[in-house]
């Protein structure tokens, strides 16, 4: 059996609610190492209604269809290694909003802290399954947050107990190479160690497209993903 | 009596047989009429209530599954189920990890078993591969095993039928979604065994049959009707017969290759109404024959014992010979009474006829006996005066008064033969040759001749036949001695040699009365016999008198003055006062 996809393309441009832009890779050292740029392609269908067994209200709930946002934001490209690399600890904060949490993936670096504030006049909770990081938040009211410390590396998948409709993924990286892609498409890592390394673009469904690339020293090296995101049917 | 009852059955009989008869017939008839026409009315009406099920069926089935995918919906918005499933993509790899998801989705499925009761709830992920499984049924939708169904890619819940280790269920499938994304299959499924073909009977009202592939695999029937169902091709409603029986069948839903069909059997139907009017009818019938027992015991009270009394009267009558008292009212009815009537009237007539003609015989034996008695006028008023004398010894000897009625016509007629005796022989004044006597001897056996055609005189035959015999067996025409001669020829014999002695002849004067006792004492055992004898000694002697016979008749015969004066000498010698005060003789006898 094949995976189902259903995305959904926005085109409207509105004001982005998240209060921070999906982290861009940062790194922790300047001096060495060369620029990984490259662009990703990911296909986006037409959304579709899911249907219901009668007369009764659709299934999809509490989703914005006209919210900005574009598959592109739940990628993310990072050298596929388990090298361990001292970097800056980071504060992402995922708010959840119409009962959703946004942004839907976030990429941290290990010892990160992700806040999880609740906008909605209903509460809300924040729990995870995934082995990296097994927490539950509790239930939290509007205008409150509470937030969680991710160590381990790995997927991170987060789901709110009350509206089984939300999830976001924190991706927790043992090292600072990794970037999320414009909405061009465009990507860029910088400070990447020179060497022969594999990079890998990621999607939660579509899985993994991994390259290998050379980095220079103080060069620049192009990459470019296509992630098979295209329906089989 | 006893001969009619055992010929012919009673009354009472004939009418119960006759209303059993046609009461028989008559419910056999309705029967028959009713069950003809209830088989055809019942088809009629089962298939009717057939499609009223069929649509109250479809109507209950519509909700049923509404309410199961929606259940179904709502059973898969589970959060823990979902970010279980979800998380199980993402730990890939990861075999701990994986199985405690797995565990989770277990817990949670057994969760939701244990509050909707559905017998197997299993969650696949998206490539059908089972995550977890709960219920009764779950060992048939193990972890690892993969469901061969297709997600419907617009995320909607379906209803149809998945075989797992050879058992069919009809699954409510359901994927599990996330956000946008389809993540996972939901399976709500139900085993298609006969508790659920039986489940289905109770809703449909009629029995069930699930057939898969033309196969049963379940039903609410019987084997045998199983068997049969999978023999014919099922079409989608009408009447097909099935194990003997006439069915009607409908199709009432059809999922994949799974097809349900109700099932009613019109011969059952038919049976229960038929037995049912039966029953009816039996109780019809026991009342009519009761009231026909009841009305055939008023019949026959009012018939039978009237008729039953009427011929007892009749038995009775006959059985005495009394025909003189007329029938006691019979009563019951117009005609009984008109028959009683008849008889009585008939009865009337008879005995006027018998009486008439009993006088006219009477008075025709009479003329023939006086016609006798006058060829000769020394024998005028003989026969007479025999038939008298022997009465008065009959009497004496205590006979009954029939006897007494045949001795005096036998007397009267003892010396009939004597009509075939020419005068010259009969009226010879001299003493007969030895030729004459034996032509006067012929006259017993001429007479008994004569009469022998006239059964009416059967009983007299003897009297005339044998008046001539002696005791000691000398006399004629047979010889017969003592014992052998019938006491009634005894006593004519007694009485005619009495009056012979007594009647002067031609060839004699009378003689008296002692002289003719002593002769007869003197003459006692060889020629006469002693009872006989010593009744008439017995007599009064107004009674032996000749004359006294004759008077007491009323007939104006020329008495001479000395027989009228004459009185009885006893023998011996007896003075006639004695004989005058008509003292029963006393005689000795002679010497």
């Amino acid at each position: 059996m094949d995976f189902v996809r259903a995305w959904t393309g926005s085109i409207a441009a509105l004001a982005i609610l998240c209060s921070s832009a999906p982290y861009r890779a940062a790194p922790a050292r300047e001096s060495a190492g060369g620029t990984l740029t490259g662009r990703v392609h990911v296909v986006s269908h037409p959304a579709r209604r899911l249907a219901t067994a009668g007369a009764y209200p659709g299934r999809i709930v509490g989703i914005q269809a006209d919210r900005d946002s574009s598959e592109l934001d739940n990628v993310i490209v990072f050298i596929n290694s388990p090298m361990k690399v001292e970097s800056v600890v980071q504060r992402v904060t995922i708010r959840q909003t119409n009962e959703e949490f946004v942004p839907h993936v976030v990429a941290v670096t290990a010892g990160s802290t992700v806040d999880f504030p609740n906008d909605d006049l209903i509460f809300h909770n924040v729990f995870s399954l995934s082995r990296a990081a097994t927490f539950d938040l509790g239930r939290y009211p509007r205008n409150t947050s509470k937030s969680r410390t991710f160590t381990k590396p790995g997927v991170v998948k987060v789901f709110c107990h009350l509206h089984s409709h939300m999830s976001a993924i924190v991706r927790v990286f043992s090292h600072p190479y990794f970037a999320t892609p414009d909405r061009n498409g465009r990507f860029t890592i910088q400070g990447v160690p020179a060497g022969r390394h594999e990079v890998t673009a990621w999607h939660e469904r579509a899985g993994e497209v991994t390259h290998t690339a050379t980095i220079d020293e103080g060069g620049s090296t192009e990459l470019s993903y296509s992630l098979p995101l295209t329906d089989p049917e | 009596m006893s001969e009619v009852t055992t010929r012919s059955p009673r009354l009472i009989v004939k009418v119960l047989c006759f209303a059993m008869g046609v009461i028989g017939c008559v419910i056999v008839g309705v029967f028959t009429l009713f069950s003809w026409q209830t088989n055809a009315r019942l088809t009629q009406s089962v298939v009717e209530n057939m499609e009223a099920s069929q649509l109250r069926f479809a109507s209950i089935e519509a909700r049923r599954r509404r309410e199961n995918m929606l259940q179904a919906i709502a059973l898969a918005e589970n959060p823990t189920l979902k970010a279980a499933v979800d998380t199980h993509y993402s730990e890939r790899g990861n075999e701990q990890a994986l199985g405690q998801l797995r565990s989770t989705i277990e817990t949670e499925l057994a969760k939701l078993q244990q509050l909707m009761a559905i017998p197997a709830l299993s969650v696949t992920d998206v490539r059908g591969i089972v995550l977890a499984s709960a219920g009764p049924s779950k060992a048939d939708w193990p972890a690892g095993a993969r469901v061969s169904f297709r997600i419907q890619e617009d995320g909607a819940p379906v209803e149809t039928v998945i075989t797992r280790n050879g058992h069919p269920y009809v699954a409510t499938a359901v994927p599990l979604v996330l956000g946008r994304d389809v993540i996972g299959e939901f399976f709500l499924a139900s085993p298609l065994d006969d508790a659920y073909a039986v489940n289905l009977a109770g809703e449909a009202r009629a029995d069930i049959a699930i057939l898969l592939d033309g196969r049963v695999i379940a039903s609410s029937t019987s084997a045998a009707l199983q068997r049969a169902l999978e023999e014919v091709a099922l079409p989608l409603n009408g009447t097909i017969q099935l194990a003997g029986d006439e069915f009607v069948v409908q199709r009432l839903s059809s999922v994949d290759s799974v097809s349900v069909y109700a099932l009613d059997s019109v011969t059952s139907a038919a049976r229960a109404a038929t037995s049912e009017t039966g029953w009816v009818l039996l109780l019809a019938g026991a009342g009519a024959l009761l009231i026909a027992v009841a009305g055939s015991w008023w019949l026959a009270r009012t018939v039978a014992r009237p008729i039953d009394r009427l011929s007892n009267s009749l038995a009775r009558m006959a059985k005495a010979r009394d025909f003189d008292q007329p029938l006691p009212p019979i009563g019951g009815s117009r005609e009984l009474d008109t028959l009683k009537a008849t008889f009585n009237e008939l009865r009337t007539a008879v005995s006027l006829a018998e009486a008439e003609s009993e006088a006219a015989y009477l008075g025709v034996i009479g003329a023939l006996a006086t016609a006798l008695d006058a060829r000769d006028p020394y024998t005028a008023g003989h026969s007479q005066r025999v038939a008298d004398l022997s009465v008065s010894i009959g009497r004496q000897m205590r006979l009954s008064e029939t006897d007494l009625e045949t001795l005096r016509l036998g007397a009267l007629l003892h010396d009939i033969g004597k009509i075939g005796i020419s005068d010259a022989v009969l009226r010879k004044p001299s003493k007969l040759t030895p030729e004459e006597f034996e032509q006067i001897k012929l006259h017993p056996t001429l007479g008994a001749r004569i009469l022998k055609p006239l059964r009416f005189l059967d009983a007299q035959l003897a009297i005339v036949e044998l008046h001539h015999e002696r005791p000691d067996g000398r006399g004629y025409p047979h010889g017969l001695k003592g014992d052998e001669i019938p006491l009634f020829a005894r006593i004519v014999h007694v009485a005619d040699a009495f009056d012979a002695m007594t009647s002067a002849r031609a060839y004699r004067g009378a003689l008296p009365v002692s002289t003719a006792v002593a002769e007869l004492w003197r003459l006692i055992g060889a020629d006469f016999d002693p009872q006989v004898v010593q009744a008439l000694a017995a007599l009064p002697v107004a009674l032996t008198e000749p004359a006294a016979l004759e008077s007491r008749r009323g007939e104006t015969h020329d008495v001479s003055p000395e027989r009228a004066a004459r009185s009885l000498v006893p023998f011996p010698a007896r003075s006639t006062a004695v004989a005058a005060q008509s003292t029963p003789l006393t005689l000795r006898r002679a010497e």
